[in-house]
């Protein structure tokens, strides 16, 4: 657009400006702005408009009456949800689990795909791709019920740690494990997926950089940490800014399947407790409270990631 | 603020039946039952779950012969929906949702958050009262003869609200309990035991000579111990994991001195190896594959769930194999158990309710009435004569249809095909069910010595909470059973020390527990006011 911007030195209103820029673009790029508007409807449907459902966060709703026609209760549901008992535990517990994922999680996938990007042999590449994306695709419940099985007394994992020293007990029923399970079981189920966007920008760097590196002299490493690696810092510099904006959202569904009371101390997390209450009453509002206090929370992480990114190297979201 | 309806209540109105005014449109509304077929081309829908037994053999309504002859008999179409197995809560939530209710709903409403008499008043069912007493001659007429149980099935305020299941003997209320391998006690010379310390002596025994890996077992879903909620191995020290009664007070037991001497045999035990290593995540496909492995030698089951899945596997392997009920353990011999399993009459399972936008409510109550009705009893309990059961002697004996079906189905299949009475619906069901159900001589023998408890003096009734409270008790609630469950399993565990207990007595009370009992105490007075 910018390039289009009238160079005339000539003071207009900006509001005048903006629209005559803009008739003026759409007449250029008519066909762009055709294809623009299913995606705009896309979001304005399934995005934006169900948000005003949000506000049943602020009432006692009850279906029969209607979202518009349920009482107001003003912030009744947030009060509840802060002054909870367990409330700093779940907070706690749930930025902890996001801060190791983010931790141990995220560069995992990066580590991969310099490594597969390093393999020359095809097959092997293809083979080891395979396998590693392979667990992404089981099922949830059946992947804990596996982990399960693995840290039982007389699981696999646990036999194996038996030899090393440890006590032998069900590493689900102690507190102090949880999250190391969590996580790993998290790496090993979702690196293979997860660095398939960071095999693809490894696609994009363009190869004759790697030939002038060979002539300067320059190490497979050091072609790897000056090359490579800033080739797809923007790549992990954007999934990064995403991730951050998941920092609250630390799915219930694994929580709920491998934890248990002896565990809540380090396990119980904001989805899995609302989880709970739910169980108890149909609490439409009072869930809807909490997602909203996760979004207010995620947003603000996100656009200050983004910021900080922005200022720090150049790459960000907007 | 529990004011009596106006107009027309059930109970005690027994000196003037009530045949008094019939709306203009019905045909027959007096005493005398509506007259089955009835004639009508209206056509009712009905939305329930089939019964758990069913999956995978049929997944319709329309399908299942019992349903078809159930239409026939009352001669009313029905238009049935069910949700998937396993997401009753779920989708009954999304269809309340949308607004859109069928005619009738087969759903646990006693237990619908805020009570019925919320579902009553956010517009989700109606109040049935006055059409019970026009149109349900057959059901008010048990519930005039059955005032205790008339007292179960409404609320604090005296509205009606459903048609529910009635467990029509005492010998029906109990079969869930402690059981134990027979065949192992037998070989090591021991008896059933009977008091905490012969389970200690009897549990060594089995680790050391028998080799059981987790001589004693509980299922740990949906919540840890959850089998122990009415007493098993608690009542031996006075008091049970929940709610119960005692002297007219309201007592919560984890919060009584009793709880403390439970966690500490408890505790005891898991170090000893006695109780299961992976207690707090054993499911119950685990807990099958540990009993009929010989890894577990004792536990606490149902009389048709427990026994009834592992005996014949058991006896598969072993001839002499044999899992029978324990009674309920006690400190010291001969002392009635204060605690065990006991359901009440009004079983709150399977009741059908009616939704509040019906337009055919009269003729729903009419068909819904049939259950109550001689014939229609015998329909629900026993099926068709000559098909489901034939009359011997004047007992109704099922048929080998049902007990050794010819397309291999296994008799509970079978019998959720042609009859109701192994699952709850809206009728009053017949002990001679049960009889021929659980007919293992390890099932027959169990009841009665389960039944040996003195539960009936402390159990709370039925209690409804009034909705302006049930938001606030279910929000304590959900934190206490929290922190019930991660003390409790923390100081079995060996995680925390036996001394956290009084720790933990304290947050209780941060958690609101008294006003929760409070809450459960102000429901009592007003149960008895009823």
């Amino acid at each position: 657009m910018s390039k289009l911007a009238p160079m005339t030195g000539v003071q207009t209103s900006v509001n005048n400006s903006f629209k005559r820029r803009f008739i003026r673009d759409f007449k250029l790029n008519r066909l762009l702005y055709i294809m623009m508007i299913p995606v705009i409807l896309y979001y304005a449907v399934f995005h934006y408009a169900p948000m005003y459902g949000a506000i049943i966060a602020f009432k006692d709703f009850s279906p029969m009456k209607g979202i518009m026609g349920s009482d107001w209760v003003g912030f009744q549901h947030f009060r509840d949800f802060f002054s909870s008992y367990y409330f700093w535990r779940i907070l706690g517990n749930t930025v902890l689990i996001s801060v190791y994922s983010i931790l141990f999680m995220f560069p995992a996938p990066i580590l991969l795909a310099l490594l597969i990007n390093e393999v020359r042999n095809q097959s092997f590449k293809r083979i080891v791709q395979t396998f590693s994306y392979m667990p992404y695709f089981i099922s949830l419940v059946v992947i804990c019920g596996m982990i399960t099985d693995f840290t039982n007394s007389n699981g696999v994992i646990n036999t194996l740690f038996s030899w090393l020293g440890y006590d032998g007990t069900a590493m689900l029923q102690k507190p102090g494990l949880f999250r190391p399970v969590y996580i790993l079981s998290e790496i090993w189920q979702k690196i293979g997926w997860e660095s398939i966007i960071y095999i693809a920008a490894l696609a994009g760097i363009d190869q004759e950089q790697y030939e002038a590196a060979r002539i300067d002299g320059a190490s497979r490493l050091k072609q790897m940490l000056h090359i490579t690696l800033p080739g797809i810092l923007p790549t992990i510099t954007i999934m990064f800014i995403l991730r951050m904006g998941n920092m609250l959202n630390v799915g219930f569904e694994k929580i709920i399947l491998l934890y248990n009371p002896v565990t809540y101390e380090t396990a119980d997390v904001i989805s899995s407790f609302v989880y709970r209450k739910g169980l108890l009453e149909f609490g439409w509002s009072y869930s809807s409270a909490v997602g909203l206090f996760n979004s207010v929370v995620n947003l603000i992480l996100l656009i200050s990631a983004n910021y900080i990114s922005r200022r720090v190297n150049k790459t960000s979201l907007w | 603020m529990a004011s009596l309806i106006a107009g027309t209540t059930l109970a005690g109105c027994s000196e003037n039946k009530a045949g008094n005014n019939t709306p203009s449109g019905s045909d027959t509304a007096s005493e005398s039952a509506a007259v089955y077929p009835m004639k009508t081309d209206s056509t009712l829908t009905y939305w329930g779950a089939l019964p758990n037994n069913l999956t995978g053999v049929k997944s319709a309504h329309a399908e299942v012969p019992f349903y078809q002859e159930w239409q026939k008999r009352t001669g009313v179409t029905v238009d049935f929906t069910a949700p998937p197995a396993n997401q009753v809560d779920e989708s009954f939530n999304v269809m309340l949702a949308s607004g859109e209710l069928p005619d009738m709903l087969e759903y646990n409403f006693f237990n619908f958050p805020g009570g019925p008499e919320k579902a009553i008043k956010d517009g989700y069912i109606m109040e049935l009262n006055d059409l019970i007493d026009k149109y349900a001659p057959n059901y008010k007429k048990y519930l005039h003869e059955h005032p205790e149980v008339e007292k179960m099935v409404k609320t604090d305020k005296g509205s009606y609200y459903s048609f529910p299941f009635i467990r029509g003997d005492e010998s029906l209320l109990t079969f869930q309990g402690p059981v134990i391998r027979k065949d192992w006690l037998d070989e090591l010379g021991l008896p059933v035991p009977e008091t905490i310390d012969e389970w200690t002596t009897t549990l060594k025994a089995f680790k050391e000579k028998k080799g059981a890996a987790a001589p004693i077992s509980f299922v740990a879903k949906p919540r840890v111990f959850n089998e122990l909620g009415n007493g098993a191995f608690i009542g031996a020290f006075g008091v049970t994991r929940d709610f119960y009664l005692e002297d007219g007070k309201v007592i919560f037991g984890p919060a009584e001195p009793g709880y403390k001497d439970f966690l500490s045999l408890f505790r005891g035990w898991y170090a000893d190896g006695l109780l299961d290593k992976d207690v707090a995540t054993v499911d119950s496909k685990v807990m099958d594959a540990n009993i009929t492995s010989g890894q577990t030698g004792a536990t606490w089951a149902n009389a048709g769930g427990g026994i009834g899945k592992w005996q014949p596997i058991l006896k598969g392997a072993d001839p002499q194999a044999s899992i029978v009920a324990a009674p309920y353990p006690v400190l010291e011999k001969g002392i009635t158990p204060k605690f065990g399993q006991r359901d009440y009459a009004f079983s709150t399972g399977g009741m059908v309710a009616i939704s509040a936008t019906s337009k055919n409510a009269e003729l729903a109550v009419k068909l819904l009435d049939y259950g109550y009705s001689e014939e229609g009893n015998k329909l629900f309990n026993f099926g068709t004569e000559g098909v489901s059961y034939t009359m011997e002697d004047g007992y109704p004996k099922f048929t080998d249809l049902l007990m050794s079906n010819p397309d291999k189905l296994a008799p509970a299949q079978a019998m959720s095909l042609y009859i109701r009475g192994n699952t709850m619906g809206p009728f009053v069901s017949d002990k001679r069910v049960s009889e021929q159900y659980l007919n293992l001589p390890e099932q027959q023998a169990a009841i009665p010595i389960w039944q040996k408890t003195d539960m009936a003096k402390y159990q709370i009734p039925l209690l409804t909470p009034t909705p302006e409270e049930s938001a606030e008790y279910a929000n304590i609630m959900a934190d206490v059973n929290t922190l019930v469950d991660e003390m409790t399993l923390k100081i079995i565990l060996g995680t925390e020390p036996l001394e956290a207990y009084d720790k933990y007595l304290e947050k209780l009370n941060s958690v609101k527990l008294p006003r929760a009992i409070e809450i459960k105490q102000a429901a009592l007075e007003r149960y008895l006011k009823r």
